[in-house]
This record gives C-alpha cells, sequence and structure tokens, in this order.
C-alpha cells in the first residue's frame, strides 16, 4: 500500500513538474542534435547525388558505408572524438538537472516556476555530480567484483566446461541486475536527502542514501523494481520498433523523428516518476534520519505520516 | 638381423600402400608419395613418437640426387625460425615446438642421417630449419621409387597456431616429415625439373603430392580422437593406452586431434559419413553445423564435381583450442563456434563452409598455397560467398540480425576496397612476399572480388561451366594460375565465342597481374533547351527550368560517365528519364570517358552504371549513380534515430 501510495504520489509530482521535464529534453536534444548535424552534412556530402541511397531504403548497408571511401574515415574520427564530448556534455547537463527535477517533486517544493527549477539545479549540481559519479563507479565496481572477475577465473579452469562458465556468467549477471535497483536507491535517496539540505554536503547525503534504502530494502527494492520495469519496457519497446520503422517519404522520416522525441521525453518522465516516488516514499515512510532512534521506539501510522511536512520536520 | 628386417620391411611397403585400395575402388591421385606411420602420443612431455616408412616416386625423365622434405614443426623451435618472424612475438622455450629426426634410413637399409642437410630455399634464415635435403649415395632413377624409414619425435607447440595442445588438447598437423612435390618440367608451367620444397612461413599454407595413408595412433584411453583418415580398426592395450589404425587415400595431408571432452555425431549426405566433434556442452551447434556442411558438399558437387571420399570430419575445436580453428586437411577441417552463439552469427556456418570447400581447392585440384594462395584461398571464398548467399539469402552471412546485416560476398569486397594496400602488389605473388598486413586481403578479398566480377561479366551459368571444367580437367593434378585461365579462356570463348574477344586474358592482366583499381563513375547529367540563338540560325543551349521545361521544345539530355581508375572492364549503363522510360547502353568502359546524348523533349532524370553491381572491383559504388532529385531521406532518418540513441545512453549513464 505504502508503494503504491508513493507510486502514485510520485506520478503527480512527476506531471507537475513537465515545464522541467521539457527543459531537460530541450537540453539533451541540444548536444545530441549538435553532435549529429554534421554527421548528417558528412553523410550527404559523401553520399552526393547518388541513387546508391535506395540500399539505406531497407536499413544499415555496410557496402554503402564503406564506399564512403575518405568520407568515412572523417566520419569514424568526427565520431569518435564528438560521441566522447557529447556523453560528457550530456551527462553534465543531466546531472545539473537532476537537482531541479528533485527539488521539484518535494512535497512542499513551492512554485513550480521554471526560475525556481534552475535555481533548485544550480544550488544542488556540485553535490549531485559527485553522488552521480561515485554511485556509477560503485556499479562499474559491482559489475567487475561479481562478473568480470569470477567469469574470468571461471574461464581459465580446467575442470569447467563452457557450459558452467556461460551460465555461471548468466547468474552473476542476474544477481547483479537484482542488486542494481539498491544502488539506485543510494543514489536516490541520497540526492532526494540533498536536495532538502541547506548545504551541500555529498558524502553525508550517500551515507544517509544507504542508511535509507537498508532500512526500508524490501519495500524499497520492490518500488524501485517496479519503477525501472517501466523503464526497461519503454526501452525495449525503442529499442525493438523505432529501428523497425523505415519510412520512405520525407514527412513520414519527420513523424518519426517526432515520434521518437515524444518517446524519450516520456522516458524522461518516468524518470522523474522515479526520483518523485522515491522523495514521496522518504518523506512519508522512511522517516527522518534524525529521529531514527526515537522512530524505532515510537512506530507511528504511516497515514498519519503521510500528510506532515517531514522536510520542515527535519529541519 | 635389424638391417635385413628393414630391407624385408620396406620391401613390402609399395604393395601395403601404393597399390591396396582400402576406401575407393580405384586410385584417384598418381600417388607419388606414401606414408605409413606408426605414432604414440605422450601426454606427459606432450610429444609424438614415431617410425615412418614413407616412398617418392620419380616421376621424371631424368635420376634425381636428392630428396626433400618438410620439418614444418622446426617453425616453432625458436624466434629466429621464418615462420616467427613473420608472425611476430617470441617463442619462450615452455611454448616451443620441433621435429627431431633421430634415425633415417634408406631403402637398402643403409643410414641416410649423415646425408641430411638444413637449408633454407626461399630467405636463407641459417636458423630455420623446416626444409631438409638428403643427398643419396645414389640417384633415384626415372621411375624407381625411393624408400625411407625415419624415427622422428615430435614435441607440440604449446601455443596453438594450428597445430598444438593446450592442457588436454590436442590438434597434431604439420607433424611428421614430409616430402616436397618434384615437380616436372612443364608442370605448373615449370621450365626445369626440380624440387618445389618451400619453408613454413606465417604466410603461407602448403603444397604436397596426393598421398595414400596408413597411420597407427596410440596415445591413453581417455582421449576421443578424430582425424582425415577412416578408422580401420581401435584396440585397448594393457597399459591404459589404445591404438587406432587410420586410412587416407588420395589426400594432401593428415593431421589429427585427441581430447577427452569431445562429443561425437554423425550424419550423411549421400554417400559421405560425416562426423563433427565438438565440446559436449555445444549440441545446440550440431544441427547448424552440419546443415552447413551439407549445404556445401551438394553445392559444389552440383556446380564444381563430384566429392569422391566416402568420410568427412570436422572439429568445431573447445576455446581452450580455438587456435586451430578455421584450417583445412581434406577430409579433416576445424570449425569455429562457442557455447549459445546465436543463429543471427553465421560465422559457424560461414567457416564451416569455408573450410570445407578447400577439400576442392586445396584437396582435389591441390594447388600450390606457397606459390599461389590466391588460387585456393580466393576462389575458395568466391565459392563460400556463392554457397552462403544460396542457402541463407543474399544479405544473410556473417551477421543476420534484423537490425544489421554483413553479407559474405560484401565483407569480401570491402576488405579489399577499402585497405590502402590494395594497389601495392598484384596477386601473382608469393604468399611471403606481400607486403605486412596484405597476404589475407589480396589472397583471399581480393581474388575472390575480381572473381565475383568475372562472374558478373561472363554470367552464372559460364561460371559453373568454366569450375566444371577446371575440375574435370585439373583433378588431383596440381594446376597453376595459367592452367585455371587458360579453362576460363576456353569456356568462355566456347559459350559466348568472341563476344570479349579471342580470350580473357585481358581481364586477368588487369584483375589478377595488375595492380590497377576499377571505378566507374558518373560525371554529370545535363538536360539544355535547344533554342534559335538568332545568330544565323546556331543553336545554343540553355539549362531546363522548371518554366522552360513545360514548354514543348526540344531538349538535349547528356550523361557523362568517367572511368577513374586504371582497370577497363565493359560495364552496362541504365539511363532513366523523367517520363519513366529506361534505356540500357553498353560500353566498353576503355576510354577515360564517354557520353550519352538524347535529344527530345524528356529529361535524363537518373543514370546508373552497372545497376546490379555485377562489377564488384569497382571500389566506390556511390558514384556509380546520380540522380537529378536525390533522397536525402534516408540520411535523415538514419541520423535521426542515431540522435535518439545517443540521448538514451546519455540518460541511462546519468541514472
Amino acid at each position: 500500500m505504502q508503494i503504491v501510495k508513493s507510486l502514485k504520489a510520485g506520478a503527480c509530482r512527476a506531471l507537475c513538474l513537465w515545464k522541467g521535464i521539457l527543459i531537460v529534453w530541450l537540453f539533451s536534444f541540444l548536444p545530441a542534435a549538435i553532435f549529429v548535424t554534421p554527421l548528417r552534412g558528412a553523410l550527404k556530402t559523401g553520399l552526393g547525388d547518388s541513387l546508391i541511397t535506395e540500399r539505406l531504403a531497407e536499413g544499415i548497408d555496410i557496402e554503402v558505408f564503406a564506399d564512403l571511401g575518405n568520407h568515412l574515415s572523417g566520419i569514424v574520427s568526427f565520431f569518435l572524438s564528438g560521441f566522447f564530448l557529447v556523453i560528457m556534455a550530456g551527462f553534465l547537463l543531466n546531472v545539473f538537472f537532476a537537482g531541479g527535477l528533485f527539488g521539484g517533486v518535494r512535497e512542499y517544493a513551492g512554485s513550480s516556476r521554471l526560475s525556481d527549477f534552475f535555481k533548485e539545479s544550480a544550488r544542488n549540481f556540485w553535490s549531485f555530480l559527485v553522488i552521480t559519479i561515485l554511485i556509477n563507479l560503485m556499479i562499474i565496481g559491482l559489475a567487475i567484483i561479481l562478473i568480470l572477475i569470477p567469469v574470468s577465473v571461471i574461464m581459465q579452469s580446467d575442470t569447467i566446461s563452457e557450459g558452467a562458465a556461460y551460465n555461471s556468467g548468466m547468474i552473476l549477471t542476474g544477481v547483479f541486475l537484482l542488486l542494481m535497483p539498491l544502488f539506485l536507491l543510494v543514489a536516490d535517496y541520497s540526492r532526494a536527502w540533498q536536495a532538502t539540505q541547506e548545504r551541500q554536503s555529498c558524502f553525508k547525503a550517500i551515507g544517509e542514501g544507504f542508511t535509507l534504502t537498508f532500512r526500508n530494502i524490501l519495500r524499497s527494492w520492490l518500488m524501485m523494481v517496479v519503477l525501472l520495469l517501466f523503464q526497461i519496457l519503454l526501452s525495449l519497446l525503442i529499442l525493438k520498433f523505432i529501428p523497425e520503422i523505415r519510412p520512405a517519404s520525407g514527412f513520414g522520416v519527420f513523424l518519426l523523428f517526432l515520434l521518437s522525441q515524444a518517446l524519450f521525453i516520456i522516458r524522461i518522465l518516468l524518470r522523474t516518476w522515479r526520483y518523485g516516488t522515491v522523495t514521496a516514499f522518504r518523506e512519508n515512510y522512511a522517516g527522518p534520519i534524525s529521529t531514527i532512534s526515537q522512530k524505532k521506539q515510537m512506530p507511528v501510522e504511516p497515514e498519519q505520516v503521510f500528510s506532515q511536512p517531514q522536510d520542515q520536520a527535519e529541519y | 638381423m635389424k638391417r635385413l628386417f628393414l630391407i624385408l620391411g620396406l620391401a613390402f611397403l609399395p604393395s601395403n600402400l601404393l597399390f591396396s585400395q582400402i576406401i575407393l575402388k580405384e586410385p584417384l591421385s598418381p600417388r607419388l608419395t606414401g606414408y605409413s606411420i606408426d605414432a604414440r602420443l605422450d601426454d606427459e612431455s606432450k610429444t609424438v613418437e614415431g617410425v615412418m616408412d614413407a616412398f617418392w616416386v620419380n616421376n621424371s625423365t631424368a635420376a634425381v640426387p636428392d630428396l626433400h622434405m618438410h620439418l614444418y614443426m622446426n617453425a616453432f623451435k625458436s624466434s629466429r625460425t621464418t615462420f616467427n618472424k613473420g608472425y611476430g612475438g617470441r617463442i619462450r622455450a615452455s611454448e616451443a615446438g620441433w621435429i627431431d629426426i633421430i634415425e633415417f634410413y634408406g631403402g637398402a637399409g643403409n643410414d641416410l642421417m649423415p646425408f641430411i642437410q638444413y637449408f633454407s630455399p626461399d630467405d636463407g634464415n641459417p636458423y630455420d630449419s623446416t626444409v631438409i635435403r638428403i643427398v643419396l649415395p645414389e640417384p633415384v632413377k626415372p621411375g624407381d621409387t625411393a624408400f625411407v624409414r625415419i624415427k622422428f619425435k615430435t614435441k607440440m607447440p604449446s601455443n596453438i597456431r594450428r597445430t598444438g595442445y593446450t592442457k588436454d588438447f590436442y590438434f597434431i598437423a604439420q607433424w611428421f616429415p614430409k616430402f616436397g612435390v618434384y615437380e616436372t618440367t612443364g608442370m605448373r608451367y615449370a621450365l626445369t625439373d626440380g624440387w618445389n620444397c618451400h619453408q613454413f612461413h606465417a604466410n603461407s599454407e602448403f603444397y604436397s603430392n596426393h598421398s595414400a595413408y596408413d597411420v597407427t595412433i596410440t596415445l591413453p584411453e581417455k582421449y576421443v580422437v578424430g582425424s582425415g583418415g577412416l578408422l580401420l580398426s581401435e584396440k585397448r592395450n594393457d597399459d591404459g593406452s589404445k591404438t587406432m589404425l587410420f586410412r587416407a587415400e588420395d589426400i594432401v595431408d593428415f593431421a589429427w586431434t585427441a581430447w577427452p571432452g569431445y562429443s561425437v555425431h554423425k550424419d550423411k549426405w549421400k554417400h559421405v559419413d560425416i562426423t563433427l566433434l565438438l565440446p559436449s556442452d555445444r549440441l545446440e551447434q550440431v544441427n547448424r553445423q552440419f546443415a552447413a556442411v551439407k549445404y556445401a558438399l551438394e553445392y559444389l558437387t552440383e556446380n564444381v564435381g563430384p566429392y569422391p571420399w566416402p568420410h568427412l570430419t570436422f572439429i568445431d575445436p573447445p576455446a581452450t583450442g580455438s587456435g586451430a580453428g578455421g584450417m583445412e586437411y581434406t577430409t579433416l577441417f576445424t570449425t569455429i563456434s562457442s557455447y549459445r552463439m546465436p543463429e543471427w552469427v553465421r560465422l559457424p556456418e560461414m567457416v564451416t563452409i569455408h573450410e570445407f570447400g578447400h577439400a576442392y581447392f586445396m584437396g582435389i585440384l591441390a594447388s600450390n598455397e606457397f606459390e599461389e594462395p590466391w588460387l585456393d584461398e580466393g576462389v575458395n571464398s568466391f565459392w563460400e560467398a556463392r554457397i552462403v548467399d544460396h542457402y541463407y539469402g543474399k544479405n544473410s552471412a556473417m551477421i543476420d540480425h534484423r537490425l544489421l546485416k554483413i553479407p559474405d560476398a560484401a565483407l569480401s569486397r570491402l576488405v579489399y576496397t577499402t585497405s590502402p594496400l590494395k594497389q601495392l602488389v598484384s596477386n601473382d605473388e608469393y604468399s611471403w612476399n606481400y607486403p605486412r598486413g596484405s597476404y589475407s586481403m589480396m589472397s583471399y578479398n581480393k581474388a575472390a572480388t575480381w572473381l565475383f566480377t568475372l562472374m558478373g561479366i561472363t554470367g552464372e551459368e559460364t561460371m559453373n561451366g568454366i569450375f566444371r571444367e577446371y575440375y574435370n580437367r585439373w583433378a588431383f593434378k596440381h594446376p597453376s594460375g595459367k592452367d585455371f585461365i587458360d579453362v576460363v579462356n576456353d569456356v568462355v570463348v566456347r559459350i559466348h565465342g568472341n563476344k570479349f574477344g579471342p580470350d580473357m586474358n585481358w581481364f586477368f592482366d588487369q584483375t589478377l597481374y595488375g595492380t590497377g583499381i576499377c571505378d566507374y563513375k558518373v560525371s554529370s547529367i545535363s538536360n539544355r533547351i535547344i533554342t534559335e540563338s538568332g545568330m544565323g540560325g546556331i543553336a545554343a543551349d540553355t539549362a531546363v527550368t522548371k518554366e522552360s521545361a513545360e514548354d514543348e521544345k526540344l531538349i538535349r539530355a547528356t550523361a557523362c560517365i568517367e572511368r577513374v581508375g586504371e582497370v577497363m572492364l565493359p560495364v552496362e549503363i541504365l539511363i532513366g528519364f523523367d517520363d519513366g522510360e529506361e534505356i540500357t547502353e553498353y560500353w566498353d568502359g576503355k576510354e577515360r570517358y564517354t557520353e550519352y546524348e538524347y535529344t527530345g523533349d524528356r529529361k535524363i532524370a537518373w543514370v546508373k552504371i552497372d545497376p546490379e553491381y555485377r562489377i564488384r572491383m569497382d571500389v566506390n559504388f556511390i558514384n556509380n549513380s546520380m540522380t537529378t532529385d536525390p533522397d536525402r531521406g534516408p540520411v535523415r532518418r538514419i541520423t535521426g534515430k542515431l540522435m535518439l540513441f545517443v540521448q538514451l545512453f546519455i540518460s541511462m549513464i546519468s541514472i
């Protein structure tokens, strides 16, 4: 019940933040567009007035790309260097606006003006950047410890067959995927906590994130799994259907562009929903960090707590 | 006494090997060499010790004073061997391999050990000991047979480069002393009689006479064994070992493998018993492997000639022995796959079809892979792509996923067209003479690409006719590239008359022996209105505008075609007009450019050179066509999708 209520609250808060979501979309679109537009120009130049584009009607044709010759080497070098830059820029912008999103999904967030959104983004940036980088490193570290090293050791073994090595790898990957939501919860709880604080304290925020995660581990994990399932389903939908759609006309290509961007906006909405849900859960069920010991002694009814402004109580 | 037994034993050899028929009803080849080997695998020392009785028949018209033999395994002896110099890296003592001749007797029981000389005919490398010459006390007279008995010990290298061991996996190839090929004058256009016995190079394969093999292998009982021979008998010994007797006829090499983890599967295609050995947990790969090899058998039988042997074994080595994957020994070959390799990765099919194809071009025809690698690898790559196209679809291999398809023939072509080394040398080079990094591209990819081009010019049926004739004329006779060209010339003229000239040498001069590239280009399309200038009635052209096009005026429509590359091939040009009509023109492609001009009331809308992409040597298909109304949609579509995926990726890592 607590999970459902949090999910509902999170959804409402995310929808109320539609302007912020559009801002996030716009600033995801811009670096990607800056990256892709010259690439498109180079491709157009390389293909010239050729009819070879007929062979692209059914998708990527490796011979066409190979025949680009010098244009191809230019495109590849641009792609390799540009991709890193655009990923960096996009990552920083996303981290920046995550501050605005977490600030906006609090129960008593105040106005929904864009100026507040940007203010929250700026206020939380450095702390959120450290939190995001550290959690990403933790996830990579977990993958190395849980999957890469054991699988490498297994593959070197004389006695374990290829099938057993493969299955071990798959099981370890499964365990990794089951643990992934916990790291996302730590990241989200940390940022939700940080968004309520006046002072920036990223390491304390991560500590609070771990405390909140493990205090409510089962409910939090289930809630996160539900949220992630929606995100994964959308991603699968995009990966399955978008590559299959190959409109022939220019208008069709434009509609495909609109559709793909609409799907991406939905993805941002789902992410904001996750932020909102975790924030709502933290506000209403996780209890204030500073009163953990009291809460253990005097359990209260969740419904009574639900409408209580926890952030103010914390201050 | 020992000497007497030896003489008697060797005297018995010819009837045992040369004339006996166990597998085939009659010999397929002259069997100028034959080998009877009794070998024992020592699992502890990773060595194979053996005694080999072998013979060589002098089929020349002159006496031959010496024998030349390969000791291929010495290529792994040190870092200074010719093989390792080409391969790069160092061979550590623990991973070295070699072959030691312990005893060497002649047919009369005479000790030939003192007459063994190591020499390096290709590069004079004093550290290379992969070729020996034995100067005989008496020359071998024309028609006579030289018999030898050799006791040898082969240490297997631990780092598998085609041959060697890893843990308890063995792939044992190039493991015994082997005769070179004595070429008589005229054979492969040789000017004089002589031994053709090259060193083992990193970038080369082999050349041998067709032989009969009787191979007895004794090894620990736990091992599952596969070989290029037919298993005649197997017995268990008291010491925990087993002895297996294999027989092979008219093949050019005998290799075998042993590993306790093999799972053995059998299938049949017409007269051929097929055996597949692979790790027991790769069972899901069995059906696709059998399907691929049966497709290859069917297609090559139909379009080239019959597969003569009743047996065929192929190996899918375990991951630890992957260095043995993708190699051929006529009736034995190795393929590649992995546990749970998805169906859309067609690498196993490609490799299986390719390596089986060698049974024809390396095995039956048995060209000299040292000197003309294209004649095996290039021809075989051409057939591999055709078979894959035929059975799996034109755009199927090597990746056959709904999101990305990498066709086999396209992959081969683009390796050639995108290589910066493609004009350095011609295809007519010894395999080790190709500049570093170009051997594979030249001998596999360029040759396959110009063979596709030849098929594009002459037609598929003509190409099949060429290979049927090549097989009929040269099976088991070691043809050269010139012999292949002679066949092409005969068949093309027989089918097409003088359509392509008196012969096809002009094609091979440019593709096989030349270094030029082929590139045809549509330079321009011009549609101009012819108007009266008022100056003595001389017509002047003005560019067509929308308004003027609506008027009923004469239009001079011109398409300019250019030959950018050096290679001159006949090309087809398809010209499309704005009224929907299409005209096909033919150009011999010899001049630097040509123009097609049409005067009337219509404009040229587009031009395509080689619309079916038959001239696959053309290094740039993009400039093969031009339109007045280019379609930018596909580029916008692809980049639009790319943009979405970039956005998704950024969003994902930003958690």
